[in-house]
């Protein structure tokens, strides 16, 4: 038996998607009446945790779900032991530095040194002024960051941007991109290893799908 | 003021004793029927003596200084010490040597990690001066039997060839080579599809990679590669000691008169992506992993290299060994229902009938412990103020025989039926 842990949010529609393309079908999490947070597919040969994203590489690392689907944004924040398998290639969207639209700083070497950036990608953020040479304060959020420099508690945000326009929405805008991100499978890699439940078909199965529906 | 463990630090209490020592008693009855010797290191080590093997990472070693400011570390792994030990005062020894120890580690928590337990208990062994098949062999055979004395044959082995593998990535360019094998190791397909590499160097990364499964069919695919003769000689090295395995396996069932013995998945599966992302290991590796799939009972492999490191001229010596960690087992075996549930009971409790009829009581407690077999007497330290007390106490502690004794020394026995 295979569990799979999917994430919450934007990524689980297309997740469900792929699922249904390799014979499971885990379509019961989009019904908006549904309060379960595991449930079988419909032929019961594999199991689904419903889990918010960053949880998803937990799950996996610890072996509580063979595999597991969830953005490259988030492997490359929390670094978790698992094997990085397929870009699955939905989710696309890019972590970019944002400045108030206002504001004189149109690269981020412009930025004042020691000012102060908010993001929920700490790691991620941290790791990129480090390789900049750029002494700045990480003001750690959970949510809604674009009110950072509005506020004017921080002079730029780090965040994840898909279409750009929530950043036009509250005039700010992108002056740097740190990495492009997309949704990936990720696999406990003892299971990986050994390969249990047809573990390796069903990785092909969603390998092939993913190029079939690209 | 409430005094608190250090975080990261646990303690055992007796019945996690009584636990731990299940465990390690059953191990230890393996390694003396194999011939090894225990032997104890210091648990404190100079910092240099510990990263010399380039597996230790410094963030992991809880560091210590000593009056003239030299840096120590808590041993996070034996095989060092050994290492050093050996080199340093064995001189003169013959050779193999087989040595085992139980004893604790200790590792610093990641950053970013709550909690994390820092002290851990590994038993292992490693046997210095001998290589070839016979030696590999030696190692995985003791592996399996503690496993079978653990009853836990249900476990999966992989195995790996770390010199195999790491020859195998030799036609990698040297800028590039390092992020393969790092690839490889943690199992990153992306980074292997992205790196910028020719078509053929990516099929051959992306092969190495799934290059692990039935031994034989491992085998069999590493062969379709084009290998030069050295690669040839370990490939070859590798099967034969997968069938020396078997054979010994099988020539063991067909002697076994007693307990039926269960179909041991004797046969490994084979992965020649288990590799580290340092020089370590040269030759075979391997990680002994539970029946859920979820945990690392142990992991060992051979290291012709490290020895040297220690030795004054570099005098190469070859070594191989392995580690279980007790904490994994514990945790597996407990699931299991294996392990006792309760520290032993006492067999007796002395009751001196008055105030004066301690020492009547002392030597007739001492007469019961001087048997043959252990016989657990508790002496009653006038702590229950009635016969009744008495009894229920006795009752509780699963105690089923009561000596009452007078001053004269008379003795009165009486048997509890036990309320379990």
């Amino acid at each position: 038996m295979i569990t799979v842990a999917l994430p919450k949010g934007g990524l689980l529609e297309d997740s469900i998607r792929l699922s249904q393309a390799i014979g499971l079908d885990f379509s019961a999490f989009l019904d908006s009446s549904n309060r379960q947070l595991e449930i079988w597919d419909t032929t019961h040969t594999a199991k689904a945790l419903l889990v918010r994203n960053y949880d998803v590489p937990v799950y996996v690392e610890y072996g509580q779900a063979q595999l597991g689907i969830v953005g490259y944004d988030i492997l490359r924040e929390k670094r978790p032991q698992v094997a990085h398998l397929v870009d699955l290639q939905f989710g696309r969207c890019r972590m970019s530095v944002a400045v108030k639209a206002t504001s004189s700083y149109r690269t981020v070497l412009e930025l004042p040194p020691h000012c102060r950036v908010a993001s929920k990608f700490v790691q991620c953020a941290s790791d990129y002024f480090k390789s900049l040479d750029l002494p700045v304060e990480i003001i750690p959020l959970y949510g809604s960051v674009e009110l950072g420099p509005i506020t004017g508690m921080s002079e730029a945000i780090v965040d994840l941007v898909a279409t750009g326009r929530t950043l036009k929405d509250n005039n700010l805008v992108e002056i740097a991109q740190l990495f492009e991100t997309t949704a990936r499978l990720i696999a406990h890699p003892l299971s990986y290893r050994l390969n249990r439940d047809g573990l390796q078909d069903r990785i092909e199965q969603i390998r092939t799908a993913t190029l079939a529906l690209v | 003021m409430v005094y608190q463990p250090p975080v990261g630090a646990r303690d055992l209490f007796p019945l996690d004793v009584a636990q731990k020592r299940w465990i390690e008693k059953r191990i230890q009855q393996v390694f003396h029927s194999w011939g090894y010797h225990r032997i104890i290191t210091s648990t404190l080590e100079r910092l240099e003596t510990l990263m010399a093997g380039g597996a230790v990472e410094q963030s992991t070693v809880i560091q210590l200084q000593d009056t003239e400011g030299e840096v120590l570390g808590l041993r996070p792994e034996l095989t060092a010490s050994i290492a050093r030990a050996a080199v340093t005062r064995m001189a003169g020894a013959s050779y193999p040597q087989r040595l085992y120890y139980n004893a604790n580690v200790f590792r610093r928590a990641a950053k970013g990690v709550h909690n994390r337990q820092q002290e851990f208990y590994q038993a292992g062994v490693e046997l210095l001066g001998a290589d070839g098949i016979a030696a590999d062999a030696e190692i995985l055979l003791i592996v399996f039997d503690c496993l079978r004395h653990l009853e836990l044959e249900d476990c999966y082995l992989v195995l790996g060839e770390a010199g195999l593998t790491r020859s195998l990535l030799s036609p990698f360019p040297d800028s590039l080579r390092e992020h393969v094998r790092e690839a490889i190791a943690t199992l990153d397909r992306i980074t292997l599809e992205t790196l910028p590499l020719s078509n053929d160097l990516r099929d051959r990364a992306l092969f190495l990679l799934d290059l692990r499964g039935q031994p034989t069919d491992v085998l069999q695919r590493v062969s379709s590669l084009d290998l030069d003769p050295e690669q040839r000689t370990t490939v070859n090295t590798l099967k034969a000691l997968i069938e020396l395995l078997q054979d010994a396996h099988s020539r063991q069932l067909s002697q076994a008169t007693s307990a039926p013995s269960s179909p041991h998945p004797l046969t490994p599966v084979l992965d020649l992506s288990l590799v580290q992302t340092f020089d370590y290991y040269t030759g075979i590796v391997f990680e002994v992993v539970g029946s859920h799939g979820q945990r690392i009972l142990g992991q060992g492999g051979r290291y012709d290299q490290l020895l040297s490191l220690y030795h004054p001229q570099g005098k190469t010596c070859p070594g191989i060994g392995f580690v279980l960690n007790i904490e994994e087992l514990h945790q597996v075996l407990l699931s299991d229902g294996q392990l006792p549930l309760q520290t032993p009971a006492s067999d007796w409790l002395v009751v001196p009938t008055s105030p004066e009829a301690y020492a009547a009581a002392i030597a007739h407690a001492q007469k019961i412990r001087e048997s043959a077999h252990l016989v657990r007497v508790e002496l009653e330290l006038g702590l229950h103020d009635s016969p009744a007390a008495i009894r229920e106490y006795a009752q509780r502690r699963r105690i089923n025989q009561i000596a009452w004794v007078s001053k004269e020394g008379l003795s009165k026995i009486e048997t509890l039926s036990v309320n379990l």
